[in-house]
């Protein structure tokens, strides 16, 4: 019993935790990723443009010399470049070298590292050779501060990706979480009066909120099921309680009793009729509970009711005449088409069979039962007349309950639950039960149910 | 005819079986579904008596292991349950006839020889007699010693059902079935005045009566 109620209880909160963690990181995960491709095709498409524009300065520069040299020849190379070494902001590196590959240095000899500096080549018309470079430093300074902005961005990024992320599913898994706690409530309890709440902002109409009315829908209805069982145990065990105390002080009585075989044969038959009236009983309390709680098994066919009325009829045909009270079915002035319900035969042959014997049981002879089929306010009805005893107004609306027995049924056998299992029965079809009586002169059963049209 | 009786309840196993020797069966009993199958396949059998909640195999399975191993010995089932698909489930597995308990001998004992005899196929009679109360099938007459009987329709089911059960008792709940084709009990005395009017016709005016009461259980044809 505690392993089956307690090992459960920690995985769905378990499972909410890691799942609202899961969701988290893949958010988180995605979301930095997305933003780092990002940081990093700006970074990339930065640099970029920067060594491109030096390379655009190099190669005007280059154009520049080239021209300076055709008109000038080496000299006049030099007096340009010397000319712009003095005016120009940013100094570049430039070197000559000629066909004799004698490096001409015209400019900071002292600076060329080629490995700090961009650099572009031109070979003039007589082989010469300019190579121009610009300084990289200035560039590799600005990424550099660019890179360290960068990084600053991106550990910003992931500190809000991740809290974010524990917010954002934190919220979204709260319903979750809500439902978890319930049914370990539930679970743990046994009690299924728990309820998940459920978020009520405006248009939060969303699947866990639905997830949620389910199971609260759910809930209730268990909680109905269980609570109409329970209450049809204590019915049942309280009402076969008069029954076996009879049973047990017949047989006790026996027994106490000096040897006497007539007296225990007698005794005997006693106890087995009581035991059938237990069985009966049990049965029937069965039928009355589970038709109340809407658990009774119909085996709904379309029934005609003039047909159930018919086998009910022929069924207490010979009692009716032992008693000398006429039972009668009148010609039907209803259509057929008026009384086909879709129902079970054998509850609804019950149910014409307790009204039929509830009838002849309080008409005295020379009296007269009528059993017709007809129709009102759209329903067809079985209806039962009796020219019996009746039944005094202020007994009226206790006759359906179970076990009740009104001053004069109490003289009649019975177990005083033919007219509950009526109801019942009636109940579950959809149908209802009336009844007008006036004491003396009979009493006038109806039972109405929702007709079909048969095909 | 031999008859197996697979319960584990010793007290019912011990009624029932002790019932069914009392009526000319031999009695086999296994206490569980092992057992039983184990049994029902060695020997033939004319009827097997199983209940449905069994240690070891449980009634549905060991109908159906029976049936897929060809052992075609009639099979009534027992049970607590008295839902309607616990009843086809048992028709279904291969059961032939389905008691709930709590059932009265007399009832269990009519469906057993029911089985029996359907298996068997014995010819129909076309008149049934129990000493000189005589029902001829055919033209529907009903004589006692030569006289004739007037019976209503109701009345000549009874006898019918009476005289295909002599010497054994029928409970009231039987006869509602046969007689009105009725399965639930009505509670009510529709039996009594039933037994009591044919009573009147074909015991009364004679000095030996056949009809009698068995009370808590049933009524008899007997001397």
């Amino acid at each position: 019993m505690s392993s089956a109620n307690e090992t459960p209880a920690p995985a769905p909160e378990r499972f909410g935790r890691t799942f609202a963690l899961r969701i988290a990181l893949w958010y988180a995960t995605l979301f930095v990723l997305g933003s780092i491709a990002i940081i990093f095709l700006t970074y990339y498409l930065t640099s970029a443009s920067l060594a491109q524009r030096d390379r655009q300065i190099i190669n005007a520069k280059l154009g520049e010399y080239a021209s300076a040299y055709s008109r000038g020849g080496i000299d006049g190379l030099a007096a340009t470049v010397r000319a712009e070494q003095s005016t120009a902001p940013e100094r570049l590196f430039v070197r000559v070298v000629d066909r004799g590959a004698e490096a001409i240095v015209l400019s900071n000899p002292e600076g060329w590292d080629p490995s700090t500096l961009e650099t572009g080549s031109l070979r003039l018309l007589d082989g010469t050779l300019v190579v121009v470079g610009k300084s990289t430093e200035a560039r590799e300074d600005l990424l550099a501060r660019f890179r360290a902005a960068l990084g600053l961005v991106t550990l910003l990024i992931v500190v809000i990706a991740l809290t974010g992320g524990v917010v954002v599913t934190r919220s979204a898994t709260q319903p979750i979480r809500r439902l978890t706690e319930a049914f370990r409530r539930v679970i743990r309890t046994g009690r299924v009066d728990a309820r998940a709440a459920v978020a009520v902002e405006a248009g939060s109409n969303d699947a866990l909120d639905e997830l949620t009315t389910l199971f609260n829908a759910m809930l209730e209805k268990i909680e109905g099921l269980v609570t109409a069982m329970r209450g049809a145990l204590d019915n049942v065990s309280h009402d076969l309680r008069t029954p076996l105390t009879r049973l047990r002080g017949t047989a006790e009585m026996a027994l106490a009793g000096a040897p006497d075989l007539d007296r225990y044969r007698e005794a005997l038959a006693d106890c087995v009729e009581e035991s059938d009236r237990v069985l009966v009983m049990l049965n029937t309390l069965m039928d009355i509970s589970e038709a109340e709680s809407g658990t009774m098994q119909l085996q709904r066919e379309p029934v005609q009711l003039a047909d159930v009325v018919d086998r009910a009829v022929a069924l207490y045909r010979e009692v009716a005449d032992a008693k000398g009270v006429a039972l009668t079915v009148p010609a039907g002035a209803t259509s057929p088409a008026a009384t086909m319900v879709n129902g079970d035969r054998t509850r609804l042959e019950q149910v014409a069979a307790n009204l039929i014997d509830n009838a002849i049981k309080y008409t005295p002879a020379g009296g007269r039962v009528e059993v017709a089929t007809t129709e009102a306010d759209g329903r067809a009805v079985i209806r039962v007349t009796d020219t019996g005893a009746g039944i005094p107004a202020e007994e009226l609306p206790r006759i359906w309950e179970r076990l009740f027995r009104g001053d004069r049924s109490r003289t009649e056998r019975g177990l005083g639950l033919g007219l509950s299992l009526v109801k019942a029965i009636a109940e579950a079809h959809g149908g209802t039960v009336h009844v007008r009586s006036e004491p003396g002169r009979g009493s006038d059963f109806e039972v109405r149910l929702p007709h079909i049209t048969p095909m | 005819m031999r008859a197996l009786v697979v319960e584990d309840d010793a007290t019912i196993a011990d009624f029932v079986a002790r019932g069914l020797r009392e009526a000319s069966f031999a009695v086999d009993e296994a206490a569980d579904g092992e057992a039983g199958l184990a049994a029902a396949r060695e020997q033939p059998y004319d009827v097997a008596i199983v209940d449905l909640m069994l240690p070891k195999r449980d009634g549905l399975s060991l109908i159906e292991a029976l049936r897929s191993g060809g052992v075609t010995t009639p099979v009534l089932i027992l049970s607590a349950r008295r839902s309607v698909d616990d009843r086809v489930r048992g028709l279904q597995a291969g059961g032939d006839d389905y008691l709930t308990k709590p059932f009265a001998f007399a009832e269990l004992l009519a469906r057993v020889r029911a089985l029996v005899r359907r298996a068997s196929r014995s010819p129909e009679p076309t008149s049934l007699s129990f000493h000189g109360l005589v029902l001829d099938l055919l033209s529907r007459r009903v004589t006692r010693d030569g006289a004739p009987i007037d019976l209503r329709p109701r009345e000549f089911a009874l006898l019918e059902y009476l005289l295909r059960n002599p010497g054994r008792v029928v409970s009231k709940t039987m006869i509602l079935s046969h007689v009105w084709e009725y399965n639930f009990d009505p509670q009510t005395n529709i039996v009594d005045v039933l037994v009591s009017r044919l009573r009147e016709k074909i015991d009364k005016p004679f000095e030996q009566k056949l009809l009698h009461t068995v009370r808590g259980v049933g009524y008899v044809l007997r001397e």
